[in-house]
Order: structure tokens, then C-alpha cells, then sequence
């Protein structure tokens, strides 16, 4: 009975007076949720995190001696690199709803396109971020990481470098039909925006090819600036201006791709 | 599969190669290929797992004039021939910084891909059959992969893990795999860690086999 009240009510409410970040928050809502109802992915996720800090980066840190404090710099990285591959869960997500017919029911629904997109970009970064933070506390205490203005920043760099992922996530989810070249697009995309990066590895020792993109990568403006702002270093403005440009152009761009592919009937 | 092998290489393998030492960068090296083959070895449980449980085409499949065995073995090579291909040109590039290119050890080289592949191919099959949703394939994908990385000794001898932990290492078909390039790079024999990569390789093809039975009864 509750459930129904509400119903009309909100169906009341939305044509004239509900408010675009209302709607907004509405679809990111909607990708939240799942993440509860996939405990599955979290498991797993936490799963490649504890093994490959506590197990691969404390094992090989033993043999890295021309860098000094080498599990340090990686437990910092192997959080960026975690949020990066969490975000790009999404594209995984909007793929398989197309697949499924699922996407022509939510197109029916009473809100617009551009209101859609941003929310489920919004969803997905939010989401990284609930996946990771526990992560990013573990490597906190680890590392004694305790000024709050430090760690506020640091989380803010997660959060920018999630939302720019998604938007790449869902631009290339779009953009590819086949299920197979998909899933090895993103998969590829995804190793190669966290390993040709600074998340992992000091740029130093790069070999040249990859050390002259590397700079460039998203994934190394997030690990640098989390870096330097956690270390006390300073606030890396370089990289944030970094980021800020990664979300700007991927958001927009994979909205736009959205927005075309929806309209375009694609996906009937 | 060979832009991530090459991504594997001669991006993480070369670096980690910088910081440790070339012969590190030597030793880790089959280990992107052995990677690459279990990436493209996982992409046949995924598939069947796709055709069951988004194009609903497991029942057509079973429709064939084919019995049920042989359609669970072809299942089966089909899926080690395709992760061969996939792996090709990475095993040869393994074998030209191992400088057996041009020897008759290549056929060796491709042969330990080939069984670790087999045995990865029926893990995912066994996978596939019991997974009823893509998050829980995608979840035990990734803790065998895990596992198949992390706990071998591609990175890493098996004396630097805790004691509890070494039998893991050893019953780790990727431990044989790796310890059989090594050996072909060392110029060494490779009878005895291919005799054990069997063990588990065919073990793991049975399972996938029966568990494909299991599945194909609908």
C-alpha cells in the first residue's frame, strides 16, 4: 500500500516540478543499489586487492632494491589502479542491458537523456568509490596516513579519476557492438590505462616507450597528485588540472556517444 | 590477447626488469604468455556460459547430431586450439629471448602452452556449468586467476612463501608451466615438470568435461 502512495506521488511530482539534480541522483541511485545486490564483485574485488599487496607487492618488494620503501609507493598505487578497473565496471553494466532488452525499459521512463547519462556516470564513480574506500583506509593505517586535509584531497583525486572512467567506460560501451571485442576493448583499455602508469612502478624505470605516455595517463595524474598530497609533499595542480580535463572530456564525450546510439535506435 | 601480452612484457614484466635486474625481466617473461593463454582458455567457459544464459542457444547446440561426449571433448580442443592461436606469436617471441626460435625445443615450448591451456580451459568449462549469474562467473574467474598469478612462481620461488602456503604453490599448474620454460631457457630437460603440468592439466579437463555432461543434460 506504502509502495503504491508513493508511486503516484512520485509520478505526480515528476512532469512539472522535479528538480534535474533530483533525477540525477535518481539514476545514480539505481547503480548504487546493484552494487549491494552484487556482493559477488566486491568479494572478488577485495580479493585482488589483498592478494596482490599483501601477497605479490610485499614478496617483490623483497627483490627491488634501486627504489627504497617500494611496498609503500605500491600499496598507494595499487588503490588508484583498484578504482580505475572498479570503474570500469559500468560499461560492462550498460553493455549487458542493451543485450538484454533492459535498456528500452529504462528509456521509457520519465527523465531525460542527458539527466540518464550523467546519473548512471555519477553511479558508477560513486560506487568505485564505496568499493574502494575501505581499501584506501587499510593503506591509510598502514601508512600512517592522518591529516584530514591530506586524505579529504586524496579522496577527491579517487573520486575524479572514477567519474573520468566511467565516462570512458560507458563511451566505449556504446561505441563497440560485438560482445566479444568488447569485453577484450575494455579489458585491454583497462591494462593499459593502469599499467602505463605511475600507479605501480616509479616512471624512472619505464622503459622509454612507455615512459614518454606514461605522464599522460590518467591513472598516473590520480597516483601522482594522491602521492604527493598524502606525503605532504604539496598539491600537485598539474595533475588535477590533469583529471579535471580526463572527466571533462569523457563525461562529455560518452554522453554524447550515448545520447547518439540511444536516439539513433541502436539498440532496438 | 597479443596487445595484452605485449602490454604484460614489455610494459610491467620490462619494468619490474629495471627495478630488479634483466634476468628478472628473463625469468617473469613466459609468465605474460602463460597469462594470455589463460585469458584466452577463460573465454570458452565464458562463451558457453553466454550461450546458455544470453543467446539461449544451448539448446539448438544440443540438438546436433553429435553425442553429447564428443560434443564435450570437441568443446574442450576447440578451446585449447583457439588459446594455441591466441598465444602464438607470443610463445614465439618467448622463444626468440629464450633463443630456441629456430630449435626443435619450440615444439616443446608450444607443447607446455598447449597442456596448461587444457587444464584451464576445463576449470572454466566447470565454471561455466555451475555459474547462474555473470557476476558469479566473473567472480570465480578472477580468484582462479588469482590464485593461477599470484600463487605460482612466476614473480617469486616457492621458499619465499609461508610453509602453510608452498603446497598451493606446488599442486599450482602454473608453477609447472613456468618451471618448463625455465628449463627449456636453461637449456635443461623439461620430462620432469611436464610429467606433473599433466597431473592437473588432464585432472581439470575432466572435470570441465563432466561438469559440460552435467550442464548439457538440461
Amino acid at each position: 500500500m506504502s509502495f503504491s502512495t508513493t508511486q503516484v506521488k512520485d509520478s505526480n511530482s515528476l512532469p512539472g516540478g522535479d528538480s534535474t539534480s533530483r533525477l540525477v541522483l535518481q539514476m545514480a541511485r539505481r547503480d548504487i543499489s546493484t552494487l549491494f545486490r552484487t556482493p559477488w564483485i566486491i568479494i572478488s574485488r577485495s580479493l585482488a586487492f589483498i592478494v596482490q599487496l599483501f601477497v605479490f607487492a610485499y614478496l617483490i618488494s623483497g627483490f627491488v632494491v634501486k627504489f627504497p620503501n617500494y611496498f609503500e609507493y605500491y600499496a598507494v598505487g595499487s588503490v588508484v589502479g583498484t578504482i580505475a578497473s572498479i570503474s570500469f565496471i559500468i560499461g560492462y553494466d550498460i553493455f549487458e542491458e542493451a543485450e538484454e532488452g533492459l535498456l528500452d525499459y529504462l528509456l521509457t521512463l520519465p527523465i531525460s537523456r542527458r539527466q540518464f547519462i550523467i546519473g548512471r556516470a555519477l553511479g558508477g564513480a560513486v560506487r568505485a568509490m564505496i568499493y574502494t574506500i575501505p581499501m584506501f583506509v587499510i593503506v591509510a593505517l598502514m601508512e600512517k596516513f592522518s591529516n584530514p586535509l591530506s586524505l579529504s584531497f586524496a579522496i577527491f583525486d579517487l573520486f575524479l579519476l572514477a567519474f573520468g572512467v566511467t565516462g570512458l567506460s560507458i563511451t566505449m560501451a556504446v561505441s563497440v557492438r560485438s560482445a566479444n571485442r568488447f569485453d577484450v576493448t575494455l579489458a585491454l583499455l583497462e591494462l593499459a590505462v593502469s599499467r602505463a602508469s605511475t600507479a605501480l612502478y616509479p616512471l624512472a624505470f619505464m622503459p622509454s616507450y612507455v615512459a614518454a605516455f606514461a605522464p599522460y595517463s590518467p591513472v598516473t595524474f590520480a597516483a601522482d597528485s594522491m602521492r604527493d598530497v598524502l606525503e605532504g609533499t604539496s598539491l600537485n595542480f598539474l595533475s588535477i588540472a590533469g583529471l579535471l580535463a580526463f572527466v571533462t572530456i569523457f563525461v562529455g564525450v560518452g554522453a554524447t556517444f550515448y545520447f547518439r546510439r540511444l536516439e539513433g535506435g541502436v539498440y532496438a | 590477447m597479443f596487445a595484452n601480452f605485449g602490454i604484460d612484457l614489455f610494459v610491467t614484466a620490462a619494468t619490474f626488469g629495471n627495478l630488479i635486474g634483466y634476468n628478472y625481466f628473463l625469468r617473469i617473461a613466459p609468465g605474460s604468455n602463460l597469462i594470455t593463454a589463460m585469458v584466452a582458455a577463460f573465454q570458452s567457459g565464458r562463451d558457453i556460459w553466454r550461450e546458455k544464459y544470453i543467446k539461449d542457444l544451448a539448446s539448438y547446440l544440443l540438438t546436433l547430431p553429435v553425442p553429447r561426449r564428443t560434443f564435450a571433448v570437441s568443446r574442450i580442443t576447440g578451446g585449447v586450439a583457439r588459446s594455441l592461436i591466441a598465444t602464438f606469436p607470443g610463445t614465439l617471441v618467448i622463444s626468440y629471448l629464450y633463443g630456441i626460435l629456430l630449435s626443435p625445443r619450440l615444439i616443446e615450448a608450444f607443447l607446455v602452452v598447449g597442456l596448461f591451456s587444457l587444464g584451464i580451459v576445463g576449470l572454466s568449462m566447470a565454471v561455466s556449468a555451475f555459474a547462474s549469474s555473470i557476476e558469479v562467473f566473473a567472480t570465480l574467474r578472477s580468484a582462479i586467476q588469482l590464485y593461477l598469478s599470484f600463487l605460482s612462481t612466476i614473480f617469486y620461488d616457492v621458499t619465499l612463501f609461508p610453509e602453510l602456503v608452498q603446497p598451493i604453490v606446488h599442486t599450482n599448474p602454473m608453477t609447472w608451466a613456468i618451471q618448463a620454460f625455465r628449463a627449456i631457457g636453461n637449456q635443461g630437460s623439461t620430462l620432469y615438470p611436464i610429467s606433473i603440468l599433466v597431473g592437473p592439466s588432464l585432472a581439470f579437463a575432466l572435470l570441465g568435461a563432466i561438469c559440460y555432461l552435467w550442464y548439457a543434460r538440461l
